[in-house]
């Protein structure tokens, strides 16, 4: 990337036309100083204009040549490029799967736009996909008369509308809850959508009682004054009797926590229950929970799957060209249409859910071929379990176990 | 958990396959300023010299001051008309040659990240996703929205705003039967077409003679073919002779091969070759690198669970513990369907499987750590993903391998 930068330099520096400007406000001169000579002496015009035409073409001369030299820069940056992006071709898009649902792809961009928050982008967007739906390409010489029949955008104007609101929402309860410190609007929503988060397994209504005691305890929007400490722990105390009492059963522990913190209320900083109530992170991680559970309740992952698709696709890209690469040299097509012929490894956090590889077949398990669990807890998928036994009784691959297929439980990941 | 399945190397030199467009635009740009330059330059120089003389000799052969002065004049004007064009030129090179500078740094930037699981490489992926988003909303033809989020997220001169919105201009002018816009265009790219065999401008002439046909001008139409297509007879020598024989058809025709001339589909498939054209130029992927980006991105993440008819016990929406797998998600469910899932040769499971009696399994921390979440009694285990209760006595150790 040093060379190409250094390459780009040299062009910008070297290679540029204000050199042959020069040489052109040169010819105007010579032009303009003639002029004006036989303006001033009309007799000299024969000799003047015939001594113009040599200094005029030489002028014209060192044009050309400061043009060659830009041409120059431009052919030498060219091949910089190339060398650049010699082994990076662009990967074929012959087998494009995507392009015949260009509805799907702006439904999943204006989905990507509002839970990113960006609401004006996204309403221009709607605005233009609804005036002007996708194209469907037709094919030089095959005219391709027939409709397409994803013609609108996928999302009806409602549903798109129901959805701004819903990010809307959201954000409008993060703004408060980053720049204000104010957490009521977050309680409100927790409080509403109480029994899913509960199902859920999510603590985050009681994390967020918990933190809006914690502020108030310590002293609510104006921290510093410490006259006001009694009557800033009387108010979270009030708040913990009206609002956190009903949470007694399920966090019983952490209710604990809180109302011993109270006997150490003139130096919290330095009792046990300092992390609690001096907990700069609080803040942030509790925003990001809630980001993840307002997504997760409209069936959303927490971040955007536009972005960890894109991104996924960066990263899988070079090991899909080299398999490209290969499979031109030898002119083989992959069999399976429906796997990648090719490992793609992946950061981590890219591993959502759990694979199962069969062990006998090596194959990842499916709905139609669903991983099976022998009596002694050996897994294997359906049909290698199937070729295993023949129907009768046989031993576990990996143990000395014997059992019937009909034994074996079906699982899922 | 095997390593191998998993890296966060991150390759900067390989990683860099979308990017090619990104540096490639300018610089065709820059050529294509160089050459309208180069043109300019090459026409008054001719000009101005053989003017030059010409007054000289008048001169000599007694012309008077007033008409010397004059054809100076002349000559003065048309140097300024050059030099004002070139400062023009010159200006709109330094701009590109500013995008070229801040895309090469913005390249440059990744090859300072050390791994995929860094901070920095995810605002650079987000910057990306932007340009790619960009590039998607130009090819669809929708500026500005384009527009707005280049603006809004700040990086204009990530991202070519200009040349798709004209290209666009051109493509819907097609669209619309005007086949003026294109040709200009047509005249405009001349110098930089040359060397690639072009069909389009013989397209553009050949519509513009069906539709004289069309309209009964027949006379028009056969001096328009003489002037325009027949000195094309011999690269297209089919087209040329089907065009010859359309004199004898009229609009109604229902002689396929004619019909199909006068077809108004035709302005679609022109308007698709003027854009196949124009991307070959500008060095553009024929389709939005948004799409490339996808499509591997899709198949790289997606799992049989993904479309399958049981919840997936893992990365489901139900449970607080896991995160949704983002093929799952609503946005690219529909989009993922067709594609074909990741190759695993290696299970990939939560550390230390358990499985609950109705053969759901998971990861014995998260399940444990999910019911105490709930406020279930020690001896209960919930089922995050079905929310059914068992004791903890009926889960069992499963061996994955």
């Amino acid at each position: 990337m040093e060379a190409l930068l250094e390459e780009h330099k040299k062009l910008a520096r070297k290679s540029n036309l204000s050199k042959s400007l020069e040489d052109v406000q040169n010819s105007i001169d010579l032009l303009v100083q003639a002029r004006e000579s036989i303006a001033a002496d009309p007799n000299c015009a024969r000799v003047t204009l015939a001594k113009l035409q040599a200094p005029v073409k030489q002028s014209f001369e060192a044009v050309n040549s400061d043009l060659k030299e830009v041409y120059k820069g431009l052919g030498n940056y060219s091949k910089a490029l190339d060398k650049k992006f010699k082994d990076k071709p662009l990967p074929s898009t012959d087998h494009d799967a995507l392009s015949s649902h260009p509805a799907l792809i702006n439904r999943a961009v204006a989905m990507h736009l509002l839970r990113e928050g960006q609401f004006s982008v996204a309403s221009t967007f709607l605005t233009d996909a609804t005036n002007r739906p996708p194209h469907s390409e037709p094919q030089l010489r095959t005219p391709n008369s027939n409709s397409n029949p994803e013609d609108d955008l996928g999302i009806d104007s409602l549903k798109s509308e129901a959805l701004r609101k819903q990010f809307a929402d959201m954000y409008h309860i993060l703004h408060a809850m980053k720049y204000e410190r104010n957490l009521l609007p977050a309680i409100d929503w927790a409080r509403a959508n109480s029994k899913l988060l509960e199902t859920r397994g999510s603590n985050l209504e009681f994390e967020l009682g918990k933190l809006q005691f914690v502020w108030l305890f310590t002293g609510g929007p104006n921290p510093i004054d410490p006259r006001s400490r009694s009557q800033n722990q009387q108010q979270a105390l009030q708040y913990a009797q009206r609002d956190l009492v009903h949470f007694q059963g399920r966090y019983l522990k952490e209710m604990t926590q809180l109302s011993g913190a109270m006997a150490f209320s003139p130096n919290l900083s330095q009792s046990p229950y300092r992390r609690i109530f001096h907990n700069e992170g609080a803040w942030e991680d509790l925003a990001n929970s809630f980001t993840r559970e307002f997504c997760s309740l409209l069936g959303l992952s927490a971040d955007s799957p536009l972005y960890i698709a894109a991104t996924a696709g960066a990263i899988a890209l070079p090991t899909l060209l080299k398999l490209q690469t290969i499979m031109k040299e030898k002119r083989t097509e992959w069999t399976t249409q429906h796997e990648l012929p090719v490992e793609i490894p992946l950061p981590p956090a890219y591993h959502f859910h759990s694979i199962f590889v069969c062990p006998v077949s090596k194959e990842q398990t499916t709905d139609d071929n669903p991983p099976m669990m022998m009596p002694c807890g050996h897994v294997v998928a359906q049909e290698s379990l199937m070729r295993l036994a023949k129907g009768s009784r046989f031993k576990c691959p990996y143990c000395p176990n014997e059992s019937r297929p009909e034994d074996a439980k079906r699982l899922y990941m | 958990m095997a390593a191998e399945l998993t890296t966060t190397k991150l390759n900067a030199e390989s990683h860099l396959l979308l990017d090619q467009p990104l540096l490639r635009l300018p610089h065709e740009l820059a050529r294509k300023n160089f050459k309208i330059v180069q043109k300019n330059v090459e026409r008054e120089n001719k000009d101005i010299l053989s003017a030059l003389k010409t007054t000289a000799n008048a001169a000599f052969t007694g012309n008077d001051s007033g008409q010397t002065l004059s054809s100076l004049d002349n000559m003065i004007n048309r140097m300024q008309g050059l030099k004002r064009k070139m400062v023009t030129l010159h200006n709109e090179e330094m701009v590109l040659h500013q995008h070229s500078r801040r895309r090469i740094q913005h390249l440059q930037d990744l090859y300072e990240i050390p791994s995929l699981a860094d901070v920095k490489y995810d605002e650079w992926s987000r910057v990306r996703l932007n340009r790619l988003l960009v590039d998607y909303l130009l090819r669809c033809g929708y500026g500005e929205s384009a527009r707005a989020l280049a603006r809004e997220k700040g990086i204009e001169e990530l991202v070519d705003l200009d040349v798709f919105v004209q290209c666009h201009m051109v493509e819907e002018s097609l669209r619309r039967g005007s086949t003026k816009e294109c040709l200009a265009w047509c005249a405009e790219h001349k110098p930089m077409m040359k060397k690639t065999d072009n069909r389009l401008e013989f397209e553009l002439r050949m519509q513009q003679y069906i539709e004289l046909r069309r309209n009964g001008q027949v006379v028009e139409a056969r001096q328009h073919a003489r002037k325009y297509l027949t000195q094309h007879a011999s690269t297209y020598p089919k087209e040329v002779n089907r065009a010859a024989g359309l004199l004898a058809y009229p609009p109604d025709t229902q002689v396929q091969e004619y019909n199909m001339l006068y077809s108004t589909a035709r302005w679609d498939v022109l308007a698709t070759l003027f854009v196949q054209t124009h991307h070959e130029l500008f060095s553009l992927p024929a389709r939005p690198l948004l799409h490339i980006a996808l499509s591997a991105g899709l198949s790289a993440l997606k799992t049989p669970s993904c479309h399958s008819k049981h919840a997936s016990s893992t990365a489901n929406a139900s449970s607080t513990t896991t995160s949704v797998c983002p093929i799952c998600s609503t946005e690219l469910n529909e989009l993922a369907r067709k594609l074909p899932y990741a190759h695993h040769t290696k299970s990939y499971v939560e550390n230390d499987p358990v499985v609950l009696p109705n053969g759901r399994v998971y990861g014995r921390d998260r399940l444990l750590e999910m019911s105490v979440k709930v406020g279930l009694d020690p001896g209960l285990v919930k089922d995050p993903t079905t929310s059914h209760v068992y004791p903890a006595s009926d889960i069992r150790k499963v061996y994955i391998s």
